[in-house]
């Protein structure tokens, strides 16, 4: 069980940062000659692979990269330069029910949201039962998702995610929402998933949580991956670090 | 473009779903659904008809027939544009989180409006038979060129389709693109032939002389007032028409569809839907970056 399902060499990300914000054709007219055209190197040359079965914590300070990695796996960015390849199917958790439809009802946005990521018609029918029993909404499934409370919300996008048999899960810090019950069931599921084989790749600030998921840590810094290793040794050093009052970036 | 149109058909059960999406919260909104939407055009073609028919004094036989086969599918070409180039836009929070091919989004508002305009088409020949049967059978309101109107769709919707895809895109990146889109939507309506036809305009030209054909070719270039008059050439029967030639109504025989014109049509259409598709895959990886 060592296939490699992630793999990223020497990946660049570079942001073309505006000052003007949200630009209009006005703006394009008049300014054209003087568009800032700062740039962010957000990765620098980033190269780690995720081999199937493990589970990975992303760790690092805000603006180190990690959003950024895990966006450009999940598809969502293409590097400036460098490869990423992923074998397999991926399943973002979502942020609130990033992508409900507010005016559906929530089974209508279950099959929309299976299918964004990359079920067929079919296979999420046959997952429905399940997804709607582990979101513990049983009638409500069938009210228009606007009148769900945020808890409710993130059950639903977590029941779809987790019901897609995705080959790598990408978790960027959604495991806190919900009360007590759900977070226990999330982690309930997450060991469940990595017992049968689940590969996972999460981002998150929570000591715990690296702790009680994580097989491996690696700790991005600048740009670049600064420590790979077993969570307990990298989580000291970056704890050690974070201490440090000199510290740069 | 070959590797960006299998990746979409990779996808196009998604594509479906997202159709079948935009038509459900068009119509579950409302008590009367469907039926509002379709009320709507039918409702705006009886308005233009009176005040054509008896404030104007134009004589048209069948005119309503005349307007609603040039007006429904301007309100699609109208409306395509418009939700499409929305759809990135209103979307953004999923594209910043999942990847699906981005050109579903446009599409599916192209589709969707293209299924209500069948839908309204369907109206329309309910319509135009009723009024056959109502007024005891005379010629039959439709003709034999009803086969050329698979032709006439499949331009007409690659060219909402280019539109689509290019201003979708654009509107990602500088929001006042759909406030111009409407007002450029809202002028072409009247330089459009919907309450007047192709003819008017080429009478109205004579006077010009030597320039005549040249500014008539320059009026029917724009490649909405071609399509929407064949739509007419195709639905309706052809029955006289009154235009105005020297300042007199006068009832004419239609003249037929102007071929190169509906074909420069076809080939512009064609382009836009290549080059609209083109720049959408160029901008689309950085929807996600945008300030």
């Amino acid at each position: 069980m060592s296939e490699v399902l992630v793999k990223l060499e020497n990946v660049h990300k570079e942001f073309v940062l505006s000052h003007s914000g949200a630009s209009s054709i006005k703006t394009l007219l008049l300014w054209w000659k003087r568009r800032s055209k700062e740039k962010l190197n957000a990765l620098n040359g980033i190269s780690f692979e995720v081999k199937r079965g493990e589970s990975v914590a992303l760790i690092g300070r805000n603006g180190a990269g990690k959003s950024t990695t895990l966006s450009l796996i999940s598809r969502i960015y293409k590097a400036t330069s460098g490869t990423v390849t992923v074998n397999g199917r991926l399943a973002p958790l979502l942020e609130l029910g990033a992508g409900f439809h507010p005016d559906l009802t929530g089974l209508d946005n279950v099959l929309f949201n299976g299918m964004i990521m990359g079920l067929t018609r079919k296979q999420v029918t046959e997952r429905l039962p399940q997804i709607i029993a582990f979101a513990e909404l049983d009638k409500h499934i069938d009210a228009p998702v606007r009148t769900y409370s945020s808890g409710m919300l993130a059950r639903l996008g977590f029941a779809v995610a987790v019901h897609v048999d995705a080959d790598v899960l990408i978790v960027d810090e959604v495991l806190a929402v919900g009360d007590f019950t759900f977070e226990k069931k999330c982690y309930d599921f997450i060991d469940q998933f990595r017992k049968q084989g689940g590969t996972i790749l999460f981002v998150s600030h929570n000591a715990e949580s690296v702790k009680r998921v994580a097989d491996r840590c690696v700790w991005l810094k600048g740009g670049l991956v600064h420590m790979d290793g077993d969570p307990e040794s990298v989580l000291a050093s970056y704890q050690a670090d974070a201490a440090a009052p000199n510290e740069g970036l | 473009m070959r590797d960006d149109l299998k990746e979409l058909w990779r996808f196009r059960e998604l594509l479906g779903a997202m159709v079948e999406r935009e038509l459900r919260i068009r119509y579950k909104n409302s008590v009367l659904g469907i039926l509002w939407s379709l009320l709507n055009p039918l409702v705006t073609v009886a308005v233009m008809n009176f005040v054509l028919k008896n404030v104007m004094q134009n004589d048209t036989q069948s005119f309503s027939a005349y307007i609603l086969a040039a007006y429904l599918p301007f309100m699609f070409f109208q409306l395509a544009v418009l939700d499409s180039s929305q759809s990135v836009l209103a979307a953004l929070p999923v594209v910043k989180k999942v990847y699906f091919p981005r050109e579903i989004l446009p599409l599916a508002s192209v589709i969707s409006n293209g299924v209500h305009f069948l839908i309204a088409l369907v109206v329309y020949f309910v319509f135009i038979f009723v009024v056959w049967a109502s007024t005891g059978f005379g010629t039959p309101p439709v003709t034999y060129k009803l086969w050329f109107l698979p032709v006439l769709l499949l331009i007409h919707f690659s060219l909402a389709t280019g539109l689509s895809l290019f201003f979708s895109a654009l509107n990602v990146f500088y929001e006042d693109v759909k406030y111009a889109l409407t007002i450029v939507l809202y002028l072409a309506f009247f330089l459009t032939p919907v309450m007047y036809f192709a003819e008017t305009v080429y009478y109205a030209t004579r006077k010009y002389g030597a320039m005549a054909d040249l500014l008539y070719t320059v009026f029917m270039s724009n490649p909405v007032a071609t399509i929407c008059t064949a739509y007419r050439k195709v639905l309706v029967a052809p029955g006289k028409i009154q235009v105005l030639i020297n300042g007199h109504a006068e009832q004419i025989q239609p003249r037929p569809l102007d071929w190169t014109l509906f074909g420069l049509a076809a080939v512009l259409s064609f382009v836009v839907l290549i080059g609209g598709y083109a720049f959408f895959n160029r901008m689309k990886w950085k929807f996600v970056e945008r300030p």
